[in-house]
């Protein structure tokens, strides 16, 4: 027998349960991250061999029931009623048992061959529960199994379960009617099902289960009736007939009586195979939230986090943003140009590929090192089970934007880099919401942005560069909280409408592996989208600047013209050249070119960099350069990462190591700007699109009409601020 | 046994178990609720109250509710002796 057979498993289970867990645990690094076609939900799959068995695993999204309403659980019903996989596994927390039963229930009645899996076993041992699992299989008439797959325990013999599915799938079908409703319910359940079963063609749906989601009212469940031969006679006679009967005893709510029936099941259910000790421990998780969610405690502590969070974002990733730049800028430029010089290229067509491809290339590979830190700092909140406090805590401040708790971690994001911001809003159910949310983030000062501050401030206030920095952050946050406030009363009237509901699931300490795979599974999809758009920009701007063909001065090129033209608008804002207009539209691309965009136009030294003598290739010291710094860079991270765990305390004192290659800059700045209009210059570049990624993220993430208006919406308020800064300035006869 | 008030749980004091009577939502949001546990018959208690959303306890399930919603859910407190009714 070398053939080896297919089988296909769906994995399904509330949130939190350690759903991913346990995929994590059976696939390993096989797997597969994308989205469900047409919903930004996501998809992932992965596989495993097992003897003779190759399995294919559907992680499905994780919903608390099957009910259709959202996405979630329209994608978790479809899927497996539809597509027919051989096994359903069903995770259930075992130290929250009543709750998860539910979806339980409801996927007992779908009648796929299952299996449930009690995971984190651990816990509810500790907190002293007992589950009979022999009696529990007994009575859902389905394999049911204890695992621990944070730490692997059950994952093997849920292989052999998986695999004696596909060997007999009978033993692993729940009986039709396992969940039995009450009188009358089960009365019009029975009559119902019976009209179904004389139908010829259900496409191997149970009778039963398509009679109770008719009752329902499921669309999906109509669908198939109305398909089936004979099947709109049952729904136009024998439904209404039953509807009828069934509204004279339980009024419009049919559909909360089955719910309340198979709650009742659940309860039944819970009560014949767990034990509950006598006296309830009060749990460590319910003494942590004592603290953290303190009505005096719990924003402090919120903001405590968040100041290590950053602290860890900026300097441990600084060292190896420094050493990739290194790299980029020495081995692979360096190396680039010999090849092309040997194969006698162009001069056009070398500064095409150094000053366009790799330099833009480059810029975007740089951001990787802050991005991994910061998603995987994300990643240790939502699986240890902080973030759901912390919206917890927020809920009441953001009420003032007309939004929840949910849009705060997003916003918080939004510090570090907009482009994972856009995309973390994903977490907040309504639409609206999530929109208005989305459209707020681009004014949270992102890191790219503090270069620009610094350069500014640094050249124009003095020992005051720091207190503008800081104001500039906080004119973000206001301007945030009014344009939220306002875009809440005026478009978006219906996020006030959205309930707030949210899980908090028990702390727990998350694996490396879940860590790791959030982390990666992030960075390369930034990597993927916003590395494509910004190489695309960077080497179109490369064209701008380069033509008419021979361009001497970049004032005369393309780009040059276009910043000419543009100049006037920002005239009343005190910053009218045509070099600032520039420095600007690259700033559109992504903040981190503004201040090289000014270097090259103000200094103009970008040419005589790579003239026709090839550069001296040094292979040994390259290789020896990058795995020392790379050495180095591991070196600093861990110092900074041990000064970020301990603010306050300086255990390495950082070498002051500043070039001052900026005075050059510095000096052509002060001929071009006064403080006031690098004020104002300021206030722009914080407010106004922070970079064609996040424009790409809100596109894919609300649709183009949404990116554009955020784009609008940054434009003028940052003209608006920037020229109101530089006009009220001038009254008050600063600058 | 005497009937018990039937009160909103924002007025519920922190600490007492009782049960839920009612959930006024429309069909959906109801369906949303009760797969989290917050249906008639379960017993839910509010472990805080900041003025802000409520932390509750569902069964082993700990929930933050928004205010507006937990002023439309009716409960009645339990008799505390009578712990694990479940």
């Amino acid at each position: 027998m070398t053939a080896s057979r297919r089988l296909r498993v769906a994995l399904a289970g509330n949130p939190n349960a350690g759903k991913s867990t346990v995929f994590n645990a059976l696939t390993g690094a096989h797997q597969h991250v994308g989205n469900w076609p047409g919903k930004t939900v996501e998809k992932k799959e992965g596989f495993y061999r097992y003897r003779d068995l190759v399995v294919e695993i559907v992680d499905l999204p994780g919903t608390y029931s099957l009910s259709a309403y959202s996405p979630e659980e329209r994608i978790a019903q479809e899927f497996i009623t539809e597509e027919h996989p051989d096994v359903v596994v069903n995770v259930v927390d075992a130290s929250n048992l009543e709750r998860n039963l539910y979806l339980t229930a409801q996927l007992l009645e779908i009648g796929a061959p299952m299996i449930i899996v009690l995971n984190m076993a651990d816990v509810a041992e500790q907190l002293g529960y007992k589950i009979d699992v022999g009696r529990f299989a007994q009575l859902v008439g389905v394999p049911v199994l204890t695992a621990v797959a944070s730490k692997e325990i059950g994952i093997e013999a849920l292989r052999e379960q998986i695999h004696h599915a596909a060997e007999a799938p009978e033993f692993h079908t729940p009986p039709p009617d396992v969940l039995q409703y009450d009188h009358e319910l089960e009365k019009a359940v029975r009559h119902l099902t019976e009209a179904l079963g004389t139908l010829s063609d259900l496409q191997g749906y149970r009778p039963r289960w398509l009679a109770v989601k008719l009752i329902e009212g499921d669309k999906q469940a109509r669908r198939v009736v109305r398909n089936a031969p004979g099947g709109e006679a049952v729904l136009t006679t024998v439904l209404p007939k039953v509807m009828r009967k069934l509204q004279r005893v339980y009024g419009e709510d049919v559909d909360i009586a089955l719910a309340d029936a198979r709650y009742a099941f659940v309860r039944g259910l819970a009560r014949q195979v767990l034990t509950l000790p006598k006296h309830p421990p009060r749990t460590l998780s319910d003494r942590i939230d004592q603290i953290v969610t303190n009505r005096w405690l719990g924003i402090p502590l919120f903001l405590f986090f968040m100041y290590v969070m950053f602290s860890l974002v900026q300097n441990v990733s600084a060292p190896f943003m420094d050493w990739i730049d290194s790299i980029i800028s020495g081995p692979v430029t360096t190396w680039t140009l010999a090849g092309l010089l040997a194969l006698h290229a162009p001069p056009w067509l070398i500064s095409l590929i150094v000053d366009g491809a790799i330099a833009g290339v480059g810029s975007v590979l740089t951001f990787i090192p802050s991005l991994m830190v910061m998603f995987f700092a994300l990643a240790f909140m939502e699986d240890s089970g902080y973030l759901a406090r912390a919206a917890f805590v927020m809920d009441k401040a953001m009420a003032f934007l007309g939004l929840n708790g949910r849009a705060f971690i997003p916003m918080i994001l939004g510090f570090g880099c907009n482009v994972p911001a856009v995309y973390a809003t994903r977490t907040i159910e309504n639409r609206a919401a999530r929109v208005l949310t989305g459209l707020l983030i681009p004014f949270m000062s992102c890191s790219a942005r503090l270069p620009v501050y610094v350069v500014f401030g640094m050249a124009f206030f003095g020992k005051d560069a720091g207190l503008v920095v800081w104001s500039l952050y906080l004119v973000g946050i206001v301007v945030a909280a009014i344009a939220g406030w306002v875009l809440s009363k005026v478009v978006f009237t219906e996020v006030h409408k959205s309930v707030f509901v949210l899980e908090l699931p028990r702390y727990r300490l998350p694996t490396w592996q879940g860590l790791w795979l959030h982390t990666w599974e992030h960075t390369s999809e930034f990597i993927r989208k916003a590395g494509t758009v910004i190489l695309g920009i960077a080497i179109l701007l490369w064209f701008l600047l380069n033509l008419p063909w021979g361009v001497q001065n970049p004032g005369e090129s393309y780009f040059g013209k276009v910043s000419h033209a543009l100049a006037p608008i920002y005239e009343p804002a005190g910053f009218g050249t045509w070099q600032a207009a520039g420095a600007l539209i690259s700033g559109f691309v992504a903040k981190e070119v503004v201040i090289s965009t000014m270097s090259q136009i103000y200094i103009g030294e970008q040419e005589a960099k790579h003239l026709q003598e090839p550069p001296v290739l040094q292979p040994w010291e390259d290789a020896k350069a990058i795995v020392v710094g790379f050495g180095e860079a591991t070196w600093k991270a861990t110092q900074a990462l041990l000064d970020s765990l301990t603010p306050g305390i300086r255990l390495f004192p950082t070498a002051s190591g500043d070039e001052g290659n900026q005075t050059e800059l510095s000096r052509a700045l002060h001929k071009a700007f006064t403080p006031l209009s690098a004020l104002a210059f300021l206030v722009y570049v914080l407010l106004y699109t922070p970079c064609m990624a996040t424009v790409a993220a809100q596109a894919q993430e609300y649709g183009w009409q949404w990116a554009l208006f955020s784009v609008g919406l940054g434009l003028t308020t940052a003209w608006l601020l920037a020229t109101a800064v530089f006009q009220v300035g001038r009254l008050l006869g600063v600058g | 046994m005497s009937p018990k008030a039937v009160l909103p749980l924002t007025m519920l004091p922190p600490g007492r178990p009782a049960r839920i009577v009612e959930v006024r939502a429309g069909r959906h949001l109801k369906d949303r609720l009760a797969g989290l546990g917050l249906l008639p018959g379960n017993t839910v208690q509010v472990l805080r109250d900041n003025g802000g959303p409520l932390l509750l306890a569902v069964g082993e399930t700990r929930l933050a509710l928004g205010r507006g919603m937990a002023h439309k859910i009716l409960v009645t407190e339990t008799a505390p002796q009578g712990e694990s009714t479940r």
